[in-house]
């Protein structure tokens, strides 16, 4: 409908438009055409107006004068010889004014001396007939015009309606009732088999094949991704390890029933998907979670955490290790895992070689236990900084004596608090055996401030203990040596034990110290 | 002997010219003549102009400037001497008189000349009657005519 409006509107302008322009122009060319046929006229006439002017014939002149007349545009004909007025006609029909009126007149010479002047000729032309004749040929022009280009905007019409927009009208109907996924294909029209319909029928039938393939390949590729999410979803179910999404706030957003399991949760400490968060579930560990959520957002790695589980459902207390991945920029995916098991036979573990290096009465290191810390400090520096107090009770034999083994422990356990009291966090203190003691001072090389300490617990050890029913008073001597580069652990146990030999010979209850040597003079004695 | 010599010589040339002239057309022998044209002497016209006779011969008067009626006689329409006449007074050839005649025998109150086989019966009608006027070779003028115009090329 648009094409042919189209094709009908501009067809219309234009022909309006020439048919305006051929009308001017027929018209003003048939006015020169009437104004030449006179001229014409009186020319043919000319040779018998000579003859009838030359013979005086007023038959002859009337003959031409009327022939004349015929002519629609003449108005008038007058043929004169000398002064004899051979023909006078006048056409009464054409009663048009005066102005439009045109004379031509003529001089007629003798047909057998062109110099002789017999007679003339004189045409009235009325040029309003010569106006309405060439009008009314114009109009008639214009209409035949006209009619043709109303004829060939029909034609048009009817050759685009017939081989464009009916073919493309019916593609595109069939176009709307076609199912992609059946198959079916677009009919090409017969008649536009080879022409830019048929072309273009063909290329969407290309177009809907391709979509079809696409259609199929996009369903069977949904179909594998259900299977896929449906085992997914089955092993996330069935899963034995919690797993779980949160959000950058800990907010939990899916879980699985392990999840719930592993955490001990009751049926009324379920959460709630996006308004319960991880901390919430497991408040005492809240400022670690949160703090190791940040951790792995920033850094994008996962990281893992052990947490202990308190909490009334397990009498006994329950581990479980969480690891925490990003998945994005807020969000992570959790495992969580019972470790109870393990976590129960690392303790144990951790209790027996506890008891191996620990002296089990007074909770201090055992022999075994000094040797190993000792070891341990001077595997990392080959001379740390160190000083060393052999300290042996005074009098407990007598104590051990009166009290017995019972009154004797209490004695020793009394001393280990003491010693504990006055060693700092790092320090080594043991008990190799006996009633005899060591600490060892890490990172103080002050010879000043090791005498220090050690007169400090001789102070104290003397302060008289309470046994219950009894109070006992032993006292303490104490060796001190330092650690000097090239030394082994056992020369330095050696060097204080000779000192603390030494306290005891100058009386007891009194501290005896190996200086450290000045640098040179250890580089001399070395 | 020598004028015996140039005479001889001369006739020779003279003779040469007529064999020359025998040889010509008809029409070319024509231009040889001299046409006059002759009226009796009865009418007393004792000289007219080239336009008289035209306009007498062409039917625009038939009188003589004198009043007297005038009866042009033309010569047969194939006749040398019509040609000639023609050519010579009207400038027109014998095919134009033929159409000039035409129209006027359908339309005009004028009819041609009346027309005679030879120029012998062209001088005894103007001998024998008085308005009559025709034309015709001078070398067949007789006394009974008056000669007058000469028609000269």
């Amino acid at each position: 409908m648009r094409t042919t409006l189209a094709i009908l509107a501009p067809a219309m302008i234009l022909g309006l438009i020439f048919a305006s322009f051929v009308s001017i122009t027929v018209e003003r060319s048939e006015q020169q055409r009437a104004q030449t046929r006179v001229e014409q006229l009186l020319a043919t006439v000319e040779r018998t107006a000579q003859i009838a002017c030359y013979l005086k014939d007023g038959k002859l002149a009337e003959e031409i004068a009327h022939g004349l007349m015929s002519n629609r545009a003449v108005a008038g004909v007058t043929i004169t010889a000398g002064t004899v007025m051979l023909s006078h006609v006048d056409n009464p029909s054409l009663q048009g004014p005066e102005r439009h009126r045109v004379v031509i007149a003529r001089r007629i010479y003798s047909p057998f001396d062109s110099h002789e002047w017999v007679g003339s000729i004189s045409l009235t032309v009325d040029h309003a007939t010569i106006h309405a004749e060439a009008a009314s040929y114009s109009r008639a022009s214009t209409l035949a015009m006209g009619l043709e280009i109303t004829l060939v905007v029909i034609v048009v019409a009817l050759a685009v309606y017939f081989f464009s927009t009916r073919p493309i009208k019916a593609v595109s109907n069939e176009l709307h009732r076609i199912r992609f996924d059946t198959g079916a294909r677009l009919r090409v029209p017969a008649r536009n088999r080879s022409d830019e319909i048929g072309t273009l029928v063909s290329d969407v039938n290309a177009l809907i094949a391709s979509l079809a393939d696409a259609l199929t390949t996009e369903r069977e590729l949904r179909m594998a991704h259900e299977v896929g999410e449906r085992k997914l979803r089955l092993i996330f179910e069935k899963a034995e390890s919690g797993l779980f999404v949160l959000d950058d706030c800990g907010i939990l957003e899916s879980w699985n029933p392990a999840f719930i399991r592993l955490l001990r949760l009751s049926s009324t400490e379920l959460p709630q998907a996006g308004v319960t968060s991880l901390q919430q579930l497991l408040p005492p560990h809240a400022a670690d979670l949160g703090q190791l959520i940040r951790q792995c957002l920033s850094t994008g790695q996962a990281y893992d955490v052990d947490l202990e589980l308190r909490t009334s459902a397990t009498p006994h207390p329950a581990w479980i290790e969480m690891a925490l991945n990003p998945i994005g920029p807020t969000a992570l995916q959790g495992v969580v895992n019972d470790i109870t098991e393990r976590k129960v036979e690392e303790l144990s573990a951790k209790k027996l070689a506890s008891l191996a290096t620990q002296d089990t009465l007074t909770g201090l290191l055992n022999r075994r236990g000094l040797d190993m810390g000792l070891s341990a400090a001077f595997s990392v520096h080959t001379a740390p900084e160190l000083a060393l107090l052999q300290i042996d009770l005074d009098y407990f034999k007598e104590v051990n004596d009166a009290q017995g083994h019972e009154g004797g422990d209490q004695v020793l356990r009394h001393i280990a608090r003491i010693l504990e009291r006055n060693a700092r966090r790092g320090d080594l203190i043991a008990r190799p055996g006996g009633d005899e003691f060591v600490i060892a001072l890490v990172g103080i090389a002050d010879s000043l401030k090791a005498e220090q300490i050690a007169n400090t617990i001789i102070a104290e050890i003397q302060q008289p203990i309470d046994l219950g029913a009894v109070s006992v008073q032993v006292g303490a001597s104490i060796g001190i040596a330092f650690a000097m580069p090239g030394d082994s652990p056992q020369a330095v146990l050696i060097r204080a034990d000779s000192a603390m030999y030494s306290a005891k010979r100058a009386g007891r209850g009194r501290v005896c110290l190996v200086k450290a040597p000045a640098p040179a003079e250890a580089g001399a004695a070395a | 002997m020598t004028s015996v010599m140039s005479s001889s010589k001369w006739t020779r040339i003279v003779l040469q010219i007529l064999l020359a002239l025998t040889t010509l057309p008809p029409a070319r022998a024509v231009t040889a003549q001299t046409l006059v044209v002759i009226v009796n002497p009865a009418i007393g016209v004792q000289h007219l102009s080239r336009r008289e006779v035209l306009d007498i011969f062409l039917g625009r008067y038939r009188t003589f400037p004198s009043g007297a009626s005038a009866l042009p006689i033309d010569l047969d329409v194939n006749s040398p001497e019509r040609t000639l006449f023609y050519v010579l007074l009207a400038h027109k050839e014998p095919t134009d008189m033929g159409s000039y005649w035409a129209r006027l025998t359908f339309s005009g109150k004028i009819s041609p000349p009346f027309a005679v086989p030879d120029a012998r019966m062209a001088i005894d009608i103007v001998a024998n009657n008085p308005n009559a006027i025709a034309y015709v070779d001078r070398s067949a003028v007789d006394q009974r005519v008056r000669i007058a115009l000469e028609i000269t090329p």
